[in-house]
This record gives structure tokens, C-alpha cells and sequence, in this order.
């Protein structure tokens, strides 16, 4: 199919004030997910990053059908401390060719732009097969006391400055804070916000590898637990795990002769808000900038929300899932809280009964705290129609990755068996 | 650091208002209005900033109740707030909410901006800007 141009990508996509989306070329056809594989998801575990990120990445080349030569494109976090180098993959896995590397790979937004990447140096012939692949412990690292995600946050300097020493630290207060302005403007209730929580973690109870598997959560038990940053409970607030998730991208004519039914890259779109990274002053505190990337997405990938069967949100907090349910254009601003009611998130209530599987393996709220990179492998899944909470006739599929300031939309699509 | 840094470049002229209890923002005279967070020159003209004293007239944009050990700078609970400015309702200065407060706090609520000794973990009292409804 004929590439849109850079212009016909921005006429196509009407963004609100506060921000702007990056000018991202149509990547369409280029690329194809071929092969997911992850580690177990802990809390504390002692477990080292890079070797759960090898051991991830060696399971998805499995997946794929591949072997680690095939591999010639490696790309990580350039944003979070230990990934590993193309030197940690040569001396894993015994290889020694050419490994093109990007550290704009990862999780939060950049499990979103990675494909985007990985396509343009598929098209650029600097790389076949590309693993992208991302590891935490912060888990281990927050009971031993030697870090949290809160260290970027309270080393940047006006955050520093006019921010920590009032007390607007960590991040559970920056969303509380939103989410209080939500419930203002929008008569949110905590009754309805819980609807958010609740079904992510009946999904994590149907997950075998979620950190929450074996532990129920009620509506009266939700609204019994005390605040931790008020209006946001702890129910509200996503684990803090260990973990390491992986997946290949490959080129799209080749995935035809690949052992797993090829997941299809069909749009990416990267947004910010003016201003960034200062999300205090962010023009509508009561929408995330996934307001600015998701129709750029859809626009590359010619499609709609009404044409998506199953999402990812990066749901750091209750409140940053539901506006970015909105944001994606599942329903109307103000109105997510009467929307993520009677199930709607649920996986057995499908597009066709008005619903939006959402979370299907339980988020970062109960599957763990892998920042997104778990949701991916998800979606995946669910496309390949091997979920444990198995959405029917799952064919297209979006992440939502967030860091706060940004934003990132990856619209996935079942390729032919 | 345990408390605010007064020789920062560009955050420290708002603590030494503050230990002044004046509130105080930085300013483009060209354009006149508020630039904040401060920068070294105005995002819409690059030109000049200079820090202006404020009424202290403001409204409550939003507030989060913070349980005591979320923040490990600070043991106790508390209550902080995302505050607007009279003089400059686009910004959202970050500040307390002054204790034992009546009536109970709304967005959008009007009050003024008094100032509250503040003291974090290991660190020198500061006085620090809070917001105080109005009855
Ligand atoms: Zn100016």
C-alpha cells in the first residue's frame, strides 16, 4: 500500500491545545512482532536485571523460532540504570556478528516508539531481526533501599527546587492531585474510579504469572482502605516489581515463513505537552498527552478506536488509565467514570457488547510493575489468541505507554494464520 | 539537600521571598505575565525575566492528601496543593495547605497564600508559601 506522507499523516490528526505530536513517518508494513517472551514477575527477588533481561530476550528469539545470530538488532532503555550492552549479548549467547543498538527502546513510551525505530532501520537496512527488551528490579532495589521511581523526579532541577521541598513528591501525589481535579470537573466517584482496580485485578487473579494471582480485592474492601495520597489508595497505585519482558521485530515478508502468527506494526504516534516535563502546569490537568499521540497512531494505521478490540494502558495510577481510556477516544472526556462500569474493561465483554478489554493481564496495577513492556507481550498474546484471559476474536490491539509529560500510542493487528 | 537552596540560579530569589513571606514570581515585562517554572529567558519572546512580588490572592486549582511515610522527607501527613495566583490564573504555584483548615477544601475554592514553617528529614526549619481558605 502507497506510504502516507508526513502531511497527509498531520491532516489527518486534530489535536487540542497543550501540546504537539512528533512528526513521525508512516512506518505501515514494515515491521512485524514475531516472537514475546518475559521473565517471572516478582516483588523483591534478589534477581540481577541484566540477567533477567537475557533470560527474557532468550526466550523471546525462542518464541520466535530463531537462533541469537540471527539477531542483529538490540535495543534497551536509555533511560533506566543496568540494561544490557550488545557486549552482554555476545558473551550470553556466544555470538559475534553486527548488532545495530539503540538505546530508544524500553517500556513506558518507548514500547510504543521502539517499533517505530526498529521499522525505520528495517527500511534503512541496518537491521532484520530487532529484539527490544526491558528489565527492573526495583523491587529488590526499594527494600534494600538503594533506589525508587521516584529518583528521577526528585533529581530533576525545578522539581527539585519548587516542587520536593513543598511536599509535591512522590509520584502518587502528582496523580492524586489530577485525579482530584477530575473528580471536581467531572463528579468522578471513588465508588466508580474503583471499577479501574477491580477489574485489573480480576484479570491479574486469571493470570497465572501475575504478582496478584491469589489475592481478591472487593468493592468494600477498596473503599475501606485508607487513602496513601488522597483521593488515591494503595489499590490505586501500581506494584513495584522485578521482571524483565522482551519481543522481535522482524520484517514483515518474512514473518509469513516464522513459526507465530505475525503481529502486524500498523501505527505509532508520540505526543508531549507543552511545557514538559512539568506536568504541574500542564494545560488540562485532567487529560495526559496521550490526547496528542494516539491520532497520529490511528491515522498511520487507518483505523479507529471502534476498530480496536483489546488495549494496554499504562495505568501507573487508577486516574492515568482512566483519562487515557478517554484519550484514546474509547469514550468522551468526563465520562470514563460511568463508562469503565458494568465490566466494560472486563475481557469476556467484547467490542461488540460495548465493551474494551483493558488490562487484560492485570496491569501495572496487579500483573507488576514492569512499566509497560508486560502490556505489549499481553497484546500479543491476546492477538495470537493465546491469553490466559483470552479476548474473542481479538484482530487489533493498542498500547497506551505514558511517562506523565509524555505519551505514546503502538496500534497492533493480527496478521494472516 | 534537606530544604530549599537559596543561591539556586534560578529557584532561589522565590525562598528568599519566601523567608520574607512574600510570594513572588518571575515576570516578562514584555510580555507581561507570569513565566513559571523560572527559566533563564522568557519561552514566548526571549526576553528578560525579572521575579514580582504577588498579593497573595489565590485560588485552590487542586490539593492531595498526603499519608504520613509516603514521603520519606516528611513524617507527618499532609495536604499539598497546586495554587493559582490572582495576578497570573495560567500558572500553578506548588505550595501546602495550612493546617486545621475551615471550610473543607474545593477546587477553585478563593483564599490567600500565608507562610508555614517547613522541615524535612535531617534538615534547618524553612518557611515555606500555604494556602488558606477563606471562611
Ligand atoms: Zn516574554
Amino acid at each position: 500500500m502507497p506510504a502516507l506522507s508526513l502531511r497527509s499523516l498531520a491532516r489527518a490528526t486534530s489535536l487540542p491545545a497543550g501540546g504537539t505530536a512528533e512528526p513521525l513517518e508512516d512506518i505501515r508494513g514494515i515491521a512485524t512482532i514475531t516472537g514475546v517472551g518475559e521473565t517471572a514477575v516478582s516483588g523483591p527477588s534478589g534477581r540481577d536485571p541484566r540477567q533477567m533481561a537475557l533470560e527474557a530476550v532468550a526466550a523471546a528469539i525462542a518464541d520466535a523460532g530463531l537462533q541469537p545470530q540471527d539477531i542483529d538488532g538490540l535495543m534497551v532503555s536509555g533511560h533506566i540504570a543496568d540494561q544490557i550492552t550488545p557486549d552482554d549479548f555476545h558473551r550470553h549467547f556466544g555470538t559475534l556478528g553486527p548488532l545495530w543498538f539503540s538505546t530508544e527502546g524500553g517500556a513506558m513510551i518507548w514500547a510504543a516508539t521502539c517499533a517505530h525505530e526498529a521499522a525505520m532501520a528495517m527500511r534503512a537496512r541496518r537491521a532484520t531481526h530487532i529484539v527490544n527488551v526491558f528489565a527492573v528490579d526495583w523491587a529488590t532495589r526499594r527494600a534494600a533501599g538503594t533506589g525508587t521511581p521516584g529518583d528521577w523526579h526528585a533529581g530533576e532541577d525545578m522539581k527539585a527546587h519548587l516542587e520536593v521541598p513543598l511536599g509535591w513528591y512522590p509520584q502518587p501525589v502528582y496523580f492524586a492531585t489530577f485525579a482530584r481535579r477530575y473528580m471536581h470537573e467531572y463528579q468522578l466517584t471513588e465508588a466508580q474510579l474503583a471499577a479501574i482496580p477491580l477489574t485489573f485485578r480480576r484479570h491479574a487473579n486469571g493470570h497465572p504469572g501475575a504478582v496478584m494471582r491469589d489475592r481478591g480485592l472487593t468493592l468494600e474492601a477498596y473503599l475501606a482502605r485508607p487513602p496513601l495520597a488522597g483521593p488515591l489508595r494503595r489499590e490505586d497505585c501500581c506494584l513495584i516489581s522485578d521482571g524483565a519482558a522482551a519481543w522481535v521485530m522482524s520484517p514483515s515478508e518474512r514473518a509469513a515463513d516464522m513459526p507465530r502468527i505475525p503481529i502486524h506494526i500498523d501505527g505509532v504516534g508520540h505526543g508531549r505537552i507543552a511545557g514538559a516535563p512539568y506536568i504541574s502546569q500542564q494545560l488540562d490537568l485532567t487529560a495526559t498527552p496521550q490526547v496528542f499521540a494516539a491520532p497520529w497512531a490511528y491515522a498511520m494505521a487507518e483505523t479507529a478506536p471502534a476498530e480496536v478490540d483489546v488495549i494496554a494502558v499504562y495505568d501507573c495510577f487508577s486516574s492515568t488509565a482512566l483519562m487515557q481510556i478517554e484519550d484514546l477516544g474509547f469514550c468522551r472526556k468526563g465520562e470514563g467514570g460511568s463508562f469503565v462500569q458494568e465490566d466494560r474493561l472486563h475481557y469476556a465483554r467484547t467490542r461488540r457488547q460495548g465493551g474494551i478489554p483493558c488490562n487484560t493481564h492485570g496491569g501495572l496495577l496487579s500483573h507488576g510493575y514492569l512499566l509497560g513492556a508486560s502490556h505489549v507481550v499481553e497484546l500479543v498474546r491476546q492477538l495470537r489468541g493465546s491469553a490466559a484471559n483470552q479476548v474473542t476474536d481479538a484482530q487489533r490491539a493498542v498500547y497506551a505507554g505514558f511517562t506523565a509529560d509524555e505519551a505514546a500510542t503502538l496500534v497492533l493487528s493480527r496478521g494472516g494464520a | 539537600m534537606n530544604g530549599p537552596d537559596l543561591d539556586h540560579p534560578l529557584a532561589g530569589p522565590f525562598w528568599s521571598a519566601a523567608a520574607r513571606k512574600e510570594l513572588q514570581v518571575t515576570w516578562c515585562a514584555a510580555c507581561d505575565r507570569a513565566v513559571w517554572y523560572p527559566r533563564p529567558h522568557c519561552p514566548h519572546c526571549d526576553g528578560n525575566l525579572h521575579w514580582r512580588r504577588l498579593s497573595g490572592e489565590a485560588s485552590l486549582i487542586s490539593w492531595c492528601e498526603v499519608a504520613g511515610g509516603l514521603n520519606p522527607q516528611f513524617r507527618e501527613a499532609y495536604t499539598c496543593a497546586l495554587v493559582s495566583p490572582l495576578e497570573a490564573p495560567d500558572i500553578r504555584i506548588v505550595m501546602r495547605v495550612t493546617e486545621n483548615t475551615t471550610p473543607a477544601l474545593r477546587c477553585d475554592m478563593p483564599g490567600r497564600v500565608d507562610f508555614v514553617y517547613l522541615q524535612q528529614t535531617n534538615g534547618a526549619p524553612y518557611l515555606a508559601p500555604a494556602f488558606t481558605p477563606y471562611a
